[in-house]
């Protein structure tokens, strides 16, 4: 009888993509199950807004002028607003602008800011200097006031939204991303990169940034919920998305005049939906960043 | 470094600050979409009387030259006048500014005083229910937008109960407001012994209050419960324990250390808490600053946008300063600088 060699399971391959992926969510649940909560959140609301067409009851922008201002019922589940209109199927579409506004004005985000912070701790000294410090000139006012007159100068229109969030953000990831080049600017990995004659666009993109982009990475659930707050802030104002559009700031707006009058159902409902994704997207950046950020998770 | 010394040359700091900010917003109002013009002059008004406005107004002039003239007048202290009330907007931000310091204290001050008691007792037992529930309440705080409570807050205590007074204001349209000392009806009503009218004002600020209490309690909270965690594993707690104090004498020796990091981020998180304040008097037609900016940026009102914008500045950097002189009270050894 030959002789077996007991096999162990061992790992002699590094994960795949995929298996890294699969691994940080298994350490995510584990970590942080309400993370996980607010990434069903989020996956719930991308259905929705993915799904429109086939969920939503009625058309979102179509008005029954014979039924205005009715209370919630079964053919109108959250009720008609004041152009009677569905609110329910309002409410569903209204998804489409949540993640049609914080995905393009994260990444926008990222793309500005994470080049930004590389460069600035980096290479340091005056260009550094002069960046953080017009960086902290911006914390000054308050991100609502700022977004708000910055889109009321430049012109209102959904995209002009999307690019104002993208660039106001971008100090968030390019302070981040500063930070932790500082701490590996003088690592040997980079040293030996420069003393084996690197350009520095390659030392930056190429050596850095996979190093230094995990807390930028960390950020981008938070400040998405950010960005749906702040432009349905900006649309409630009446700036940026204009009414009759179904997006939930505008809808907030229409029914706010009815509030006092007792039609409550025009804007709770919009706002409740406002509240979930948001709170949703808050949930799982908190567990993004407990995961990415090793003292965060000991301080637990 | 003396206390006169850091108060002058924080003085001195102030001044590019305030150029700076002064140049962009003046830049960002003119070189933007909004005109003011088109407003001011109507639907039907003709070509002549366009350029008749815009020469009143000095919009015909280079830009360089408009901002000279700008920033001449705002170092006398003149802000110039709203170009749609024609109303000097210096006045206007200083009748209303202490309107809005009323809120903003009142809702900023309540919610300390919840955020961080909260926070701190969830510190002690990290990852206990306590802390569970406090950490899914702040994060719900993160995410309800001010207005729509503020909205909701109305119909619930207003329309269904009947309990608050209607958000028309600071004060009943029934009560005529006291003599004006301070500014703030509560403060005026109470000084001259015009109890009608300050609890009139007193009814109508507890929602607005509430609504920013609410809001402000939900990042102190998170931020002290994170601080405390930190001061809990330093040698001095440590210290503390391994004398063999008791529980409670630990806790003061935490909350003492806390209270500068604690009272740093309240500071700068009332800058942020202004953009909260704006949205709450907007929802309440309370009147103050905040709406009078809003309502400015909407309108395209540059003259009020900009006196809005230096007062906010102004007021940004005045409440690190006050934050830096309070933690060298409580903290000696802290350096001004």
């Amino acid at each position: 009888m030959a002789k077996t060699t007991p096999t162990y399971p061992t790992q002699t391959q590094p994960f795949s993509a995929r298996q890294r992926v699969s691994n940080r969510l298994i350490g995510l649940f584990r970590i942080s199950p309400t993370a996980v909560i607010g990434l069903l959140i989020i996956l719930f609301f991308g259905v929705l807004a993915l799904f429109s067409p086939w969920i939503m009851p009625h058309d979102p922008v179509s008005s029954y002028t014979d039924r205005v201002l009715q209370a919630p019922s079964a053919e109108h589940w959250f009720g008609t607003d004041g152009n009677g209109m569905d609110v329910f199927s309002r409410v569903i579409y209204g998804a489409k602008y949540g993640f049609g506004i914080a995905i393009p004005a994260v990444l926008l985000s990222l793309i500005i800011g994470v080049p930004v912070g590389l460069i600035a701790g980096y290479r340091g000294g005056l260009l550094d200097e002069v960046l953080m410090r017009f960086f902290d000139g911006l914390r000054v006012f308050p991100s609502i006031i700022l977004a708000l007159a910055v889109v009321a100068a430049t012109g209102q229109s959904l995209l002009n939204v999307v690019l104002v969030l993208g660039v106001l953000d971008s100090p968030v990831f390019a302070r981040v991303v500063r930070a932790e080049v500082l701490a590996l600017r003088s690592s040997n990995f980079v040293e030996s990169a420069v003393a084996a004659g690197n350009p520095t666009w390659r030392i930056l993109f190429v050596h850095l940034l996979p190093n230094a982009i995990q807390g930028a990475m960390a950020q981008t659930a938070v400040r998405a919920a950010w960005a749906v707050r702040i432009s349905a802030t900006l649309a409630f104002l009446g700036v940026g998305v204009q009414a009759p559009t179904p997006e939930w700031g505008a809808m907030i707006r229409q029914g706010a005049e009815f509030m006092v009058s007792g039609q409550w159902w025009v804007a709770l409902y919009p706002g409740l939906a406002l509240i979930c994704m948001v709170f949703g997207l808050n949930l799982f950046g908190d567990g993004l960043q407990d995961l990415m950020d090793p003292r965060r998770r000991a301080a637990k | 470094m003396t206390l006169q010394r850091f108060l002058l040359r924080r003085a001195l700091m102030v001044i590019p600050l305030m150029i700076g900010v002064v140049f962009i917003t003046f830049m960002l109002v003119r070189v933007g979409g909004l005109d003011p013009v088109g407003r001011l002059a109507g639907p039907t008004a003709t070509q002549a009387e366009f350029d008749s406005i815009r020469e009143n107004l000095g919009l015909d002039r280079p830009l360089w030259e408009q901002f000279g003239i700008y920033l001449g007048n705002v170092v006398r202290g003149d802000l110039g006048e709203s170009w749609l009330s024609n109303r000097p907007v210096l006045t206007d931000i200083k009748e209303r500014a202490i309107i809005s310091l009323e809120l903003l204290a009142l809702g900023v001050g309540i919610g300390t005083l919840i955020g961080v008691p909260v926070g701190l007792r969830a510190a002690f037992r990290p990852n206990g229910r306590f802390d569970q529930l406090t950490r899914i309440l702040s994060l719900l705080g993160f995410s309800i937008p001010t207005y729509w409570l503020g909205l909701v807050m109305i119909f619930v205590f207003f329309y269904l109960l009947g309990w608050a007074p209607p958000a028309i204001g600071r004060m009943s349209l029934l009560v005529s407001p006291p003599d004006t000392i301070t500014g703030s009806y509560l403060i005026d009503g109470l000084l001259t012994a015009n109890w009608q009218a300050a609890w009139s004002a007193a009814t109508q600020l507890v929602l607005p209050v509430i609504c920013l209490a609410i809001v402000s309690a939900a990042p102190i909270l998170k931020q002290t419960r994170a601080i405390a965690i930190e001061v809990l594993a330093s040698d001095t707690v440590r210290y503390a324990h391994a004398c063999g104090l008791p529980e409670h004498i630990v806790r003061r020796v935490v909350l003492r250390n806390s209270a500068v990091p604690v009272l740093t981020f309240v500071g700068t998180e009332v800058t942020g808490l202004v953009g909260t304040m704006s949205l709450i008097e907007y929802v309440f037609a309370w009147g103050g600053l905040g709406q009078y900016g809003l309502n400015a940026i909407i309108s395209g009102d540059f003259t009020a946008v900009q006196g809005y914008v230096l007062a906010l500045a102004l007021f940004s950097v005045l409440v690190f300063i006050a934050i830096d002189i309070v933690v060298h009270l409580i903290e000696p050894r802290s350096e001004l600088s």
